[in-house]
C-alpha cells in the first residue's frame, strides 16, 4: 500500500528534522510577522480611526470571492488566467503542506488511495503553476506592456516563487527516482523528471544526495521568501485579502461619504496623510501594481497627467519613503492630477483588490476647494450654482423655457399632483443645443399619457458633481433646497434623463419617502414591458450604445436601454468597450466645467473613433443629455460626421411612435 | 499695517430682465435681484491681497440692501476684519451723492489709510463713488487701478490707459483708489467657509445721518431700448427676389 515518508532521505545524524524545520521556519515567519507589523502599524499610527469590523460574514465573503477565487483578477483572460495558475497553486501547496503536518504529528490518513489522490492533486497544480509561471515570464520579460511595472523587485518575486516550486518538484522527482514506487506515475509531474533522473544512470547514492541538496534548497527559499515577502512585492498577498475584507460595505459606489469630522464636530479637509483613515492607507500598500486602473482609466488615456495607478502609489510612497513630504493634496499629488479624474468608476471597478481610488481623489479635491485653489471656470461655475442653481449662470425663472409654447402646459408639481415628477437637470434644461431633445421627451410623454410634471424654478443642480468636485457645502445646499422644494410636490416617483442627477438623487439624497428613482430608459422599459409604450414603426437603424458611467457602471444599469432600443426595431452592435468596461466621455466629475488642460486625445474623440470603425453603423445612441453635447462635439472633432450621428434614445423613441 | 476699508454696493443682477417702474423714472426695485457690483468685488479683493501681503485690517461697508447680508458673509470668509452695513432707506435705490455721503461719514470713524472700492458700477447714474466719496473726505483720489504698493505713507498704485498704457503713480495717504481690477481675480470661498461665518461672525450695523441727495441727478424717464423697425429678409429664388428688389426701390422711389 503507498505510504507517505516523512523526510525521505534526510539524514537523523544533523538531529530530528522537524526539529530545525520548524526552527526555520518558525524564525522565518517571525521575521516575517515583524517586518509586516512594522509596515502595517503606520496604518493605524498614521491614519485616522475608522470602523470597519461591522457584517463579517460579508467581509468574509468579499475575502473569498476577490483574494481566494479572485472574480475581479479573473475579468482579465490572460493576466488573469496567469495570476489564477500562481496563486491557486500556492493555496493548494499550503493546503497540502498543512495536512502532511496533520499527518505527521496527529493523524494519520495519508495512505492508500488517499495519498494518491494528495499526490495526484499536487502535481496537477504544479503542472498549472508551471503554466502561470511561464505566461509571467513571457509578460515581463517578452510582452511588457505599458501598465505593468517592470520593476526588479517583482522580477525577483516571480524567480523566487518560481524556484520554490521548481525545488519540490525536484526533490520529489529524485525521489521517486530513488524509490520507484509502482503508484509512482499518480506524481505526474515528479514522475516525468524522475524518469529523466533514472536515464542519466545515476546510482542510487548520487541521486539521493543530489535530493537532500535540492531539498535544502528549497527550505531556504521559502525561509528567505517569508523573510523578504513584507518588503517585497509580494507583500500584495497580504495587503490585497485585507483590502478586500476591509472594502467599503455602507454605502453603494454611487454614495460618497460625506467630509469627515474631528472629535469637535470640525470638519476635516484632507491635505495630508494624517488627514486619511487607515484604510485609505491600507490602500496605498495593498495596490498589485497590476496598472489595470491605469488602462482603464479616461484621464490617462487622453494624456493628463493622472494615472490612477500613480496616485495609489504615491499615498504609498508618501507613507514609506517620503518623510519630507507629507502633505499630499497639490504637493506629493500635485493639483491637476486630482482635477483630472472624471470620477468615471473604471478605476474602482476594475482594481482587483477593491481599492477605492475615488473616495481619496475627492477628499484631497475637498482641501484644494476650501483652499480655493480651482481653475477659474470651474470657479464661475460653482458661482454660478450656488447662486443660481445651475452652472449656466442663467435665471431660476429661466429653468424650464425650453416647455414654452408646448401644448398642453407641462404641468407644476408643486402646484399639482402628478405621478411622475421629472427632475430635469441643468444641461436638459438649460443648454440651447439640447431644448429639441427635452421638448421630445416631453411630447413622447405626453403621447403615452404619462401624468408628469416638472418643479420649474424650484429645481436646483441635483448636486452630483458638485460633490464630487469637493464643494461640499454647496452640495448641501443645493440638497437642502431641492428637498424642500420635492417636498411641497405630490408624486409617486421621480423620473429623470441625466443619469448623474439620478445618482445622486437615488443613492445621496436622504430617502424621499421611498419614492424610487428611475431614469427615463427604465421608465421607458417598464412601459415597454406592461404594454402601456407601443410603437408604431420598425426603425431597423444598426446603432451602438454608450453606457453612461452614472447609469452602467454606478447603478448597474446596462439591459434596459437596450431594450428600449431594440423595442424601437433597431440592431444594437455592440462598441468592444461596453457595459461595465464603457470608456467615459470625459466630461463627468465636475470636468465638463473646468478648463481641459493639454491633452492627447478627448476621451469622447476616442469613443466616437471607436464607434465608427463598427461596420454599417449609422447612429451613436446615448441616454445622458451631456453625452449629446460631448459627443456632437467629438463627432466634428474627429471629422465623422459621415460615419456616425449622435441621437439620444429618445429620439429614437420619438420616431418609432 | 495698513487701515483698509472697502466700501461696497449691491448692484441690480443683469441675468434677470430689467424692468422700468409704473412712473418710468427708474427700475422697477420690486422686480430686482441685487448682486455685488463686480468691480467692488475686486476691490474687496485687492483690499484682502493686501492685507494678507503687508497685514493690517480690513474693513467692508455696504448699505443695507437685499442680499448684502450673504455679501458679506461671503468677504468675512475670504477674510475681512469688520463688516458694516448702512442702515438706511437703500432698497429705494439712492443716488451716489447720497450713497457717497454716508458711505464718507462712516468710513472716516475708521481713520482709514486706504480706502478702496470698485472704479465703477452699473448702475451710477451720477458718476462713480470713489470720487464723490474723495472730495468729502479730503482725499486724493486716483481710479481705473489695477494693482497697489503700500509704502511708508504713501502708495504705489499701476493705473490702466485705454490702448494697454500702463501708468505707475504715488499718492500720499490717506486715498481713495478706484479699483478696475484687483492683483488677482477674487478668490472662491467654498460655501462651508461661508455658512461658518453666518454662525460665527457678526455684522455691525452704522447708524448714518439723513441721506443727502444734493448734488446728485434725478432721472426723468427710463426706457428700455425701443425695438427699431425689423429689416425684412426677402425669400424666394432668384427671379423673384430681383423682382420683390425692384418693387421695392420703385416704391422707396430710387428706381
Ligand atoms: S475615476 Fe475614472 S478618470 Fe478618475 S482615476 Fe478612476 S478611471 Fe481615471
Ligand atoms: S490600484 Fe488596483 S487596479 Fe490599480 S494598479 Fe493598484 S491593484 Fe491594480
Amino acid at each position: 500500500m503507498p505510504e507517505r515518508i516523512n523526510y525521505w532521505g534526510i539524514p537523523h545524524s544533523w538531529g530530528e528534522p522537524e526539529l530545525y524545520v520548524y526552527a526555520i521556519m518558525f524564525l522565518a515567519a517571525a521575521i516575517m510577522l515583524l517586518q509586516f507589523y512594522r509596515q502595517a502599524s503606520l496604518w493605524w499610527k498614521v491614519g485616522r480611526p475608522e470602523s470597519r469590523w461591522d457584517k463579517l460574514h460579508i467581509r468574509l465573503g468579499r475575502l473569498i470571492q476577490y483574494a481566494i477565487v479572485q472574480t475581479k483578477v479573473l475579468r482579465q483572460r490572460y493576466p488573469g488566467i496567469m495570476h489564477a495558475a500562481i496563486a491557486w497553486s500556492y493555496f493548494v501547496f499550503f493546503l497540502g503542506t498543512a495536512l502532511a503536518t496533520v499527518h505527521d504529528h496527529f493523524f494519520e490518513f495519508l495512505h492508500g488511495n488517499t495519498l494518491i489522490v494528495y499526490k495526484f492533486t499536487l502535481d496537477l497544480f504544479t503542472i498549472f503553476f508551471l503554466i502561470g509561471a511561464g505566461m509571467a515570464f513571457y509578460r515581463r520579460y517578452a510582452e511588457k506592456p505599458e501598465k505593468l511595472t517592470l520593476d526588479k523587485g517583482f522580477t525577483w518575486t516571480l524567480w523566487m516563487v518560481t524556484i520554490i516550486v521548481l525545488g519540490g518538484l525536484f526533490t520529489e522527482s529524485l525521489r521517486l527516482a530513488v524509490e520507484r514506487p509502482d503508484w509512482g506515475a499518480w506524481s505526474v509531474a515528479g514522475w516525468l523528471l524522475a524518469r529523466l533522473w533514472i536515464s542519466t544512470g545515476a546510482t542510487e547514492t548520487t541521486l539521493t544526495n543530489w535530493h537532500l541538496g535540492v531539498w535544502v534548497f528549497h527550505l531556504l527559499s521559502v525561509a528567505l521568501t517569508l523573510v523578504t515577502l513584507p518588503t517585497g512585492t509580494l507583500l500584495h498577498a497580504l495587503t490585497g485579502p485585507l483590502n478586500a475584507f476591509f472594502s467599503e460595505l455602507d454605502r453603494p459606489m454611487g454614495a460618497l461619504a460625506p467630509a469627515a469630522e474631528t472629535a469637535e464636530g470640525e470638519p476635516i479637509f484632507a491635505s495630508k496623510l494624517s488627514d486619511l483613515t487607515w484604510k485609505q492607507l491600507l490602500d496605498g500598500d495593498a495596490c498589485t501594481e497590476c496598472g489595470r486602473c491605469q488602462d482603464a482609466c479616461p484621464a490617462f488615456n487622453a494624456g493628463t497627467p493622472l494615472s490612477p495607478k500613480q496616485f495609489i502609489l504615491s499615498l504609498r510612497d508618501s507613507l514609506h519613503h517620503n518623510g519630507s513630504k507629507p502633505k499630499l493634496a497639490g504637493e506629493a499629488i500635485p493639483e491637476d492630477v486630482l482635477w483630472a479624474c472624471t470620477t468615471c468608476g473604471a478605476c474602482v471597478y476594475e482594481c482587483p483588490v477593491l481599492i477605492e481610488h475615488i473616495d481619496t481623489i475627492v477628499d484631497l479635491r475637498r482641501y484644494l476647494v476650501i483652499e480655493g485653489m480651482v481653475d477659474a471656470e470651474l470657479q464661475t461655475a460653482l458661482t454660478n450654482l450656488g447662486r443660481y442653481g445651475n452652472s449656466f449662470g442663467k435665471s431660476e425663472r429661466m429653468r424650464a423655457k425650453w416647455s414654452k409654447g408646448m401644448e398642453p402646459k407641462v404641468k407644476n408639481a408643486n402646484k399639482e399632483r402628478v405621478e411622475y415628477l421629472w427632475f430635469v437637470g441643468d444641461y436638459a434644461s438649460y443648454s440651447p443645443t439640447l431644448t429639441e431633445i427635452t421638448k421630445q421627451t416631453a411630447e413622447v410623454f405626453q403621447q403615452i399619457g404619462l401624468d408628469f410634471g416638472i418643479m420649474y424654478k424650484g429645481e436646483n443642480h441635483a448636486g452630483n458633481d458638485v460633490r464630487r468636485v469637493g464643494e461640499e457645502g454647496l452640495f448641501e445646499m443645493l440638497v437642502e433646497k431641492n428637498i424642500k422644494a420635492m417636498s411641497k410636490a405630490d408624486y409617486q416617483a421621480i423620473v429623470t434623463t441625466d443619469p448623474h442627477s439620478y445618482n445622486t438623487l437615488k443613492n445621496e439624497y436622504p430617502a424621499n419617502g421611498g419614492h424610487p428613482v428611475l431614469h427615463y430608459t427604465e421608465l421607458l422599459d417598464q412601459l415597454i414591458a406592461s404594454g402601456k409604450l407601443k410603437f408604431s414603426k420598425k426603425l431597423g437603424y444598426k446603432v451602438t450604445y454608450h453606457d453612461p458611467c452614472y447609469l452602467g457602471r454606478y447603478n448597474g444599469i446596462y439591459d434596459a436601454p437596450r431594450r428600449v432600443i431594440e423595442a424601437t426595431g433597431c440592431e444594437i452592435v455592440e462598441m468592444p468597450r461596453n457595459k461595465d468596461c464603457a470608456l467615459c466621455c470625459g466630461a463627468g466629475g465636475g470636468r465638463i466645467w473646468m478648463e481641459e488642460g493639454e491633452i492627447k486625445e478627448r476621451p469622447s474623440e476616442s469613443r466616437i473613433r471607436e464607434a465608427a470603425a463598427l461596420e454599417n453603423v449609422t447612429d451613436f445612441i446615448v441616454a445622458c443629455p451631456k453625452d449629446v453635447t460631448m459627443y456632437s462635439d467629438a463627432v466634428k472633432t474627429v471629422g465623422a460626421e459621415e460615419s456616425v450621428v449622435v441621437k439620444d434614445l429618445i429620439e429614437l423613441v420619438y420616431e418609432a411612435l | 499695517m495698513a487701515n483698509i476699508v472697502a466700501i461696497v454696493k449691491m448692484v441690480p443682477d443683469l441675468v434677470e430682465e430689467l424692468e422700468i417702474n409704473d412712473e418710468g423714472t427708474g427700475l422697477d426695485r420690486d422686480w430686482l435681484r441685487l448682486i455685488i457690483n463686480e468691480f467692488d468685488n475686486h476691490a474687496i479683493e485687492q483690499a484682502i491681497l493686501l492685507k494678507e501681503r503687508e497685514g493690517g485690517e480690513v474693513t467692508v461697508i455696504a448699505p443695507e440692501t437685499e442680499g448684502v447680508e450673504d455679501m458679506l458673509f461671503t468677504t468675512a470668509a475670504k477674510g475681512a476684519d469688520r463688516m458694516i452695513k448702512l442702515a438706511g432707506d437703500f432698497e429705494e435705490g439712492v443716488n451716489n451723492h447720497a450713497l457717497a455721503h454716508a458711505f464718507a461719514e462712516t468710513a472716516k470713524n475708521h481713520q482709514p489709510d486706504l480706502i478702496l472700492t470698485g472704479v465703477q458700477a452699473n448702475d451710477d447714474l451720477d458718476g462713480p463713488v470713489g470720487p464723490l466719496v474723495a472730495e468729502y473726505l479730503g482725499m486724493p483720489y486716483i481710479g481705473y487701478i489695477s494693482g497697489v504698493t503700500l509704502e511708508e505713507g504713501r502708495a504705489i498704485v499701476r493705473k490702466e490707459y485705454p490702448g494697454g498704457l500702463i501708468g505707475e503713480m504715488e499718492v500720499t495717504l490717506p486715498a481713495v483708489l478706484g479699483i478696475q481690477a484687483g492683483e488677482e481675480p477674487p478668490r472662491y470661498v467654498a460655501i462651508s467657509k461661508v455658512r461658518q461665518m453666518m454662525k460665527t461672525a457678526e455684522i455691525a450695523e452704522a447708524e448714518i445721518s439723513e441721506l443727502d441727495f444734493s448734488g446728485g441727478i434725478s432721472a426723468k424717464r427710463m426706457y428700455l431700448p425701443e425695438a427699431a423697425e425689423r429689416a425684412e429678409m426677402i425669400e424666394g429664388d432668384e427671379e423673384e427676389i430681383a423682382a420683390k428688389l425692384i418693387s421695392i426701390f420703385k416704391e422707396a422711389g430710387a428706381l
